[in-house]
Formats: structure tokens, C-alpha cells, sequence
């Protein structure tokens, strides 16, 4: 065989040549970069921290990054969630009146509030273990609320102790007190948070019997069984399966706590008139209207619908602050024309804190002052004095 | 494998809330099967809302009540529910058997697929036997018969015309006589079914009835605006004053609304579908569930608004808006 032949029978034809320089090609990096690297039907993309311009902005990048326990815990409500939607849907039966528009920059939030100047009606809702939203946890949330001015309320339960969070306390700083049976134990909580420094205590009184339905589907998803409580009735003091941990609330234990507290003392949880007197005879120097967030009880009203008639059954005798579905600027001018003289944040700043940090949870308080000053400025407002009731039309159903 | 050989379902003990139920049951049974018993009129508990009273002590929590006395767990009442082997295979029984463990009275329909005695057998839930008004002196010897086997009351159901006839009649009236002619000498308290008019609760005082459901048999639209049993209870609660007991169905899937009925006038709900659903999906276990679900809801709802025993639940409590 010559040196042709051979070529011929062990050489590769033109055809296979051309297949492999094709196969070479289709991994070579010189076609791949012909292609588009995002192509439009995987699009995905995560908004940056220039681009938040509402607090609902925050959701989403929030929900992304935690795990799905924490944002449902987050989002969700009792049972149906029917409180839970009514607190929003509330906001669109009170339409604003204009008036002469003025500068943004005439209007002034600021207010006193138990002695102390506050910047902005704007506050922060106690609202349990914030660092699993984020390392920084409550630490991170007071940095951010003293950085935009925002004064915050400590949950019960937080996931720092209150002290260390006080340590570093440089605004005002309120704590939130879920009642305890034992008096003693009491004493000492209320005791230890005032000696840390606390402003005010905010004592919550509602959600005595609630359970979260997504949280038992979450338990699922954990790998635990969901099932809801069915120990003995022994063991609850009663055969239908519901925790007694705070079946015990009556209104004495208020009057029993009144003297351990020397700062003010708030009661959160309000929805009618009659609750608000009660509070206010017992020495309450404030209420906070809310319904836990749509949290307690479901198919109880929304907090706007109520605000006016607990406002006027208190009738300036102590400040009035509300909270339960507040997202913007707007919303919170529509209270504080009703008559609250102040309005707590729950979910907006957890949006903030878990989305971009410390950072975040100041932008997004940032933003919904801002909205407010603007609300203001529209409707010709330049002071929280000015704005009363003809700065609204209400239609609740 | 489920009662009905169809795809797994979770144990029963998982399902958190009656409409959970639903999609068991959902999945369980033929589609036609399911049509019986999918829907229900939800849009007015969605027009009533809770003004409660915050720190009532509520570690005596308790749902009983009184009933014919005789002393209920709680408010609510196993409906009838015609052929219930169309859900289960043991039908009757497993419902009976159900309400034994959620200690509730059930409901026994004069067309059910076992006999009264059967399901008497089975259980040691109160029963009651429900008839039809139009069925005559069949219904008196059916009465007759399960009084024997140890019914506590009887039903006797009117008016059950289709919705389309309702929406061209208006609401429906008793014919009187007939139900006369059936609950004479029964010998146990009579209630009738049906009622959605307040000249017809007083009317049936006057005839010698113990009590009345306020019932349009589940035939609800949903979006009507008035109309439905929970939107006519308040009147006819008034018209039947303290002498009548007035029962409710139509539509009930949560605690919080079998607690607007009772705020309302009711003295104790019926629910059909729910129970139908457990029964469906997990026999007798599904029927005990749901009833556990909503007595828990219903204890919840009641501590949380400040009521934490049935006599404390007052009209007050609830709020009827306007849409």
C-alpha cells in the first residue's frame, strides 16, 4: 500500500472534517458570544436599592430574600385574612379634599408627644424577631429608625434582649409588653426595660386567642406535622384546643401594672370607643388603635374605620396612634386627618431591613415621610395642626 | 389511599380549616359527585363585621348551650344530608360515628341510605330525624318509627323549590296545614325547616312547634344582595322571640360566622357540606375534624371578641354594613 493509499483509507474525509470544525464551533466561546446572554424570556432581575421609589418596592426583593416562614410570618393574618384585606381596602372610602398647594419644603411633620419633639408622625410598630429578616435584627432596625428620625417601639419579643438595644440608644425608644399572669414577673420586665431607658411602654392587649393558618402550613413545609394544638384538655383547661396563654386577660391586671410603670403607657389593640374610656380611666396616657396587623381577630374592622369614634370617645385627653396596613405617605395622612396624632409602621420597615439591611429600613421610612410631606403639601397643609377632618371625605359601607 | 381508593391524601389531623376540607373532598370524589356539595352563599359573612370587648377573662371558655333541655357541647348541629353512601361507602354510619366523637347531634334524613335504627345503633350522638312536608302520612309513620329508635326531635323541611323558582316567587311560605298534618302527635319537640319569612316564625309558635331553621337549603346564590338566611335572621329572630328556638344554616365554613349567627339570634347552626366534606375524604375521622376545627375557631373568635360563653354573645357584637 503507498503512502496515498493509506492516506486515503486512514485519513478523515472532507465530510468528517467539516462536522468536527462545526462541533469545535458550537462550544467555542467566539459563537457563544454572538448569542444574547439574557435573553427576554429569562429575564430576571433584581431591582437595585437606587431604584426603591415606593415601600412596595421593598416587598419583593424582602420576599426574595428570606425564607418562606419568615415572609409569611411577615405577611399573613388570621384565619380568612378578611381584617387583614379590610385594612387596606379601608384607605380607598376616605378620599383627600385639595386645597392650595404649598412648597414641600414649607411643610412641617414635627410634633410633641409626652414632652418629647418628634420629627415625624412616622413610627415603628413592635414587631417580633426581626434578625431573621436580617444579622442586625432589632439593632439594625433602631440604627435605621434613628437615622430617619422615626421613633421605634421594641417588640416583647425581640430578637435582641431589650438592654442591649437601649445600649446603643440615642432617640426616643419605647418597649411593647405582652401581659404575664404573675405580677411579680411583671414587675421585673416592666423594672428591667424603664431601667434600660425605655420612653414609654405600649402594653398589647388584643390577639389573646389567635392562630396563623400559613404559619401551620409552614410547619408543613419544615418537615414538621401541621397539625393545630390538640393537647389534652387537661393540659389546656378547655376541649377545644386552644392555648391558655393569654385566655387569663382582664382588665384588673391593667390596673395592677399602672403603678410599675412611671414613664407613659400606652394600650395597643383599641378598636371601639368604649375599650378606649375604659383604658383612659385606668390611667392610660395613650392608645394605639390597631387590630394586630389583621392578626387578632378576623372579621374585626378595619383600624381607619374605627379611628374617628375612638378619637372622639377620647377627645384629646390622651394621644391617639394607629396602626394596620399603613404603606404610604397617603395612608398616613388620611389617619392623621381623622385625628391620630401618630401612626406605627409594622411591615414596611421589615420590608426595608430585610431587603437591603439597615440601609434599607432608613430609605424606606425615608419614602414614606416623604410621601407624607408631599400629601401635605398638595392638600395646602404645612403643619400636623393643620390637617383635621375637612382635609378628608370618608364613605365607609 | 383514601376511603375512596383515589390519590393520598394528608392524614386528617393536618388539614387546618374547613375549605381545606373541601379540596379533600374535591379530590376524592367524581366530579359529579362533588358538584352535590361545592358552593355555598359566603358573601354575607363578608358584610358583618365584630365589634368585641377586649380583656374579658376567658379561661372558662365554653361553647355549651341549651337545647330542648338538654345540654349541647356546642352550637352546632350535623344538617341532614339526603344518601350519604354517595360519599363514603359506610354513609350514615361514619357521619354518626363522627358525631359521637365531636359529641353533636346529627341530623338523620328520612332518605338516608341506612335506617334510622342502623345508624341509632352506631352511635352515641343525640339524634334527630328529619322529613319532608309533602310526604305525608309516609312522614308520620317514618316519624313514628324513629321516635321508636330513639330520636330526640324531628325536622320537618318546607319549601324546597329550586333557586330558579325562589328568584320568580320571592320567598317562600309555609303551608301550614301540611306540616300540621305530619307533626301531630310526634311526641318529641318539632322543628321546622325552611322558614325565611318573620310572620312564619310567629306562625309557628302558634302551631305548637318547638323550632325553626332558618334554612334555604343551601341553595345560595352567591352576590344576591339580601336574602340569604344569615341576612334574615335578625327579623326572624325578633318575630320568634324567646318561645321558639331558632336554628340556622346556609353557608357556615368558619367559627366566625356560626359566631355572627348566634350574635345574631340563633340558638345553634347547621352545617351539611362541611361535615359532608371530613366525611368524604376521611369518614368518620373528617367529620370529627371539621367539627373540631370549627368548635376551635369558634372558641377562638369567642374569647378574642370578649363573649367566652354562648349567653354573653349579644347583638352588639356585630356590625352589618352595607356592602
Amino acid at each position: 500500500m503507498g503512502k496515498s493509499e493509506r492516506h486515503w483509507r486512514n485519513g478523515i474525509s472532507r465530510r468528517q472534517a467539516l462536522a468536527g470544525l462545526a462541533t469545535f464551533l458550537a462550544g467555542s466561546p467566539v459563537l457563544r458570544a454572538q448569542q444574547d446572554p439574557f435573553p427576554l424570556a429569562g429575564h430576571r432581575r433584581v431591582p437595585g436599592f437606587s431604584e426603591m421609589t415606593s415601600a412596595y418596592d421593598f416587598e419583593p426583593v424582602f420576599r426574595a430574600n428570606v425564607s418562606r416562614a419568615v415572609y409569611d410570618y411577615t405577611a399573613r393574618g388570621t384565619d380568612s385574612e378578611f381584617t387583614l384585606r379590610r385594612n387596606r381596602e379601608a384607605f380607598d372610602w376616605v378620599d383627600l379634599v385639595g386645597g392650595k398647594q404649598i412648597a414641600p419644603d414649607t411643610v412641617d411633620t414635627s410634633l410633641e408627644m409626652f414632652g418629647e419633639r418628634l420629627a415625624t408622625p412616622i413610627m415603628l410598630a413592635p414587631t417580633a424577631r426581626q434578625r431573621p429578616l436580617h444579622p442586625d435584627g432589632e439593632l439594625g432596625m433602631y440604627e435605621a429608625a434613628t437615622a430617619a428620625q422615626s421613633a421605634m417601639i421594641v417588640s416583647h419579643a425581640s430578637s435582641f434582649p431589650f438592654d442591649r438595644i437601649a445600649e446603643a440608644a440615642r432617640g426616643p425608644l419605647w418597649f411593647q409588653f405582652y401581659p404575664r399572669p404573675d405580677r411579680e414577673l411583671s414587675r421585673q420586665i416592666l423594672h428591667d426595660a424603664q431601667n434600660a431607658g425605655c420612653r414609654a411602654v405600649v402594653v398589647t392587649i388584643d390577639q389573646t386567642a389567635s392562630a396563623y393558618e400559613r404559619a401551620l402550613h409552614n410547619r408543613h413545609l419544615g418537615g414538621e406535622p401541621r397539625t393545630i394544638e390538640r393537647p389534652s384538655a387537661e393540659d389546656l383547661g378547655n376541649p377545644y384546643g386552644i392555648s391558655s396563654g393569654r385566655l387569663w386577660y382582664e382588665w384588673s391586671y391593667l390596673a395592677d401594672i399602672r403603678p410599675m410603670i412611671a414613664v407613659p403607657m400606652l394600650a395597643k389593640g383599641i378598636l371601639t370607643g368604649e375599650g378606649a374610656l375604659r383604658c383612659v380611666d385606668i390611667g392610660f396616657d395613650g392608645i394605639v388603635v390597631s387590630n394586630h396587623g389583621g392578626r387578632a381577630l378576623d372579621y374585626g374592622p378595619s383600624t381607619l374605620e374605627v379611628l374617628a369614634e375612638v378619637v372622639d370617645a377620647v377627645g384629646g385627653r390622651v394621644p391617639v396612634l394607629i396602626d394596620s396596613g399603613f404603606r404610604r405617605g397617603r395612608d398616613v395622612l388620611k389617619a392623621l386627618a381623622l385625628g391620630a396624632d401618630a401612626v406605627c409602621l409594622g411591615r414596611v420597615p421589615r420590608w426595608g431591613l430585610g431587603a437591603y439591611g439597615v440601609p434599607g429600613a432608613q430609605r424606606v421610612l425615608e419614602i414614606v415621610q416623604a410621601e407624607l410631606v408631599q400629601a401635605m403639601a398638595a392638600l395646602g397643609r404645612p403643619t400636623l395642626a393643620a390637617l383635621d377632618r375637612t382635609a378628608v371625605r370618608t364613605e365607609f359601607p | 389511599m383514601n376511603s375512596q381508593g383515589g390519590p393520598p391524601l394528608p392524614p386528617s389531623g393536618e388539614l387546618i380549616n374547613v375549605p381545606e376540607f373541601e379540596a379533600a373532598a374535591r379530590a376524592v370524589l367524581p366530579t359529579g359527585v362533588f358538584a352535590t356539595l361545592a358552593g355555598g352563599n359566603r358573601a354575607p359573612f363578608e358584610r358583618m363585621t365584630f365589634r368585641q370587648k377586649l380583656m374579658v377573662d376567658g379561661t372558662g371558655i365554653d361553647l355549651s348551650t341549651e337545647l330542648f333541655g338538654e345540654r349541647m357541647f356546642a352550637p352546632t348541629i350535623i344538617g341532614p344530608v339526603s344518601a350519604q353512601n354517595a360519599y363514603h361507602a359506610q354513609g350514615e354510619l361514619e357521619t354518626a360515628r363522627g358525631a359521637a366523637a365531636a359529641k353533636t347531634i346529627m341530623v338523620v334524613s328520612s332518605r338516608s341510605s341506612r335506617s334510622v335504627e342502623a345508624i341509632a345503633a352506631e352511635t352515641d350522638a343525640a339524634l334527630w330525624f328529619q322529613v319532608y312536608s309533602d310526604e305525608g302520612l309516609a312522614a308520620r309513620s317514618a316519624i313514628h318509627r324513629a321516635v321508636g329508635a330513639g330520636v330526640k326531635a324531628v325536622c320537618i323541611t318546607v319549601n324546597d323549590p329550586s333557586a330558579s323558582d325562589r328568584r320568580a316567587f320571592g320567598p317562600p311560605r309555609v303551608d301550614w296545614d301540611a306540616v300540621n298534618r305530619i307533626a301531630d302527635g310526634a311526641g318529641v319537640p318539632v322543628i321546622v325547616k325552611g322558614v325565611l319569612a318573620p310572620e312564619d316564625a310567629e306562625r309557628a309558635t302558634r302551631h305548637g312547634m318547638q323550632g325553626i331553621v332558618v334554612s334555604d337549603h343551601g341553595a345560595g346564590a352567591p352576590g344576591r344582595v339580601a336574602g340569604a338566611p344569615i341576612d334574615v335572621l335578625p327579623d326572624i329572630a325578633a318575630a320568634a322571640g324567646d318561645r321558639l328556638a331558632v336554628l340556622i344554616d346556609g353557608g357556615f365554613r368558619r367559627g366566625t360566622d356560626i359566631l355572627k349567627a348566634l350574635a345574631l339570634g340563633a340558638r345553634a347552626v347547621l352545617l351539611a357540606r362541611p361535615i359532608m366534606w371530613g366525611l368524604a375524604a376521611y369518614g368518620a375521622a373528617g367529620v370529627a375534624a371539621v367539627l373540631f376545627l370549627l368548635h376551635n375557631e369558634l372558641a377562638r373568635s369567642m374569647v378574642a371578641a370578649g363573649r367566652p360563653a354562648v349567653a354573653l354573645i349579644d347583638r352588639a357584637l356585630v356590625r352589618i354594613h352595607t356592602r
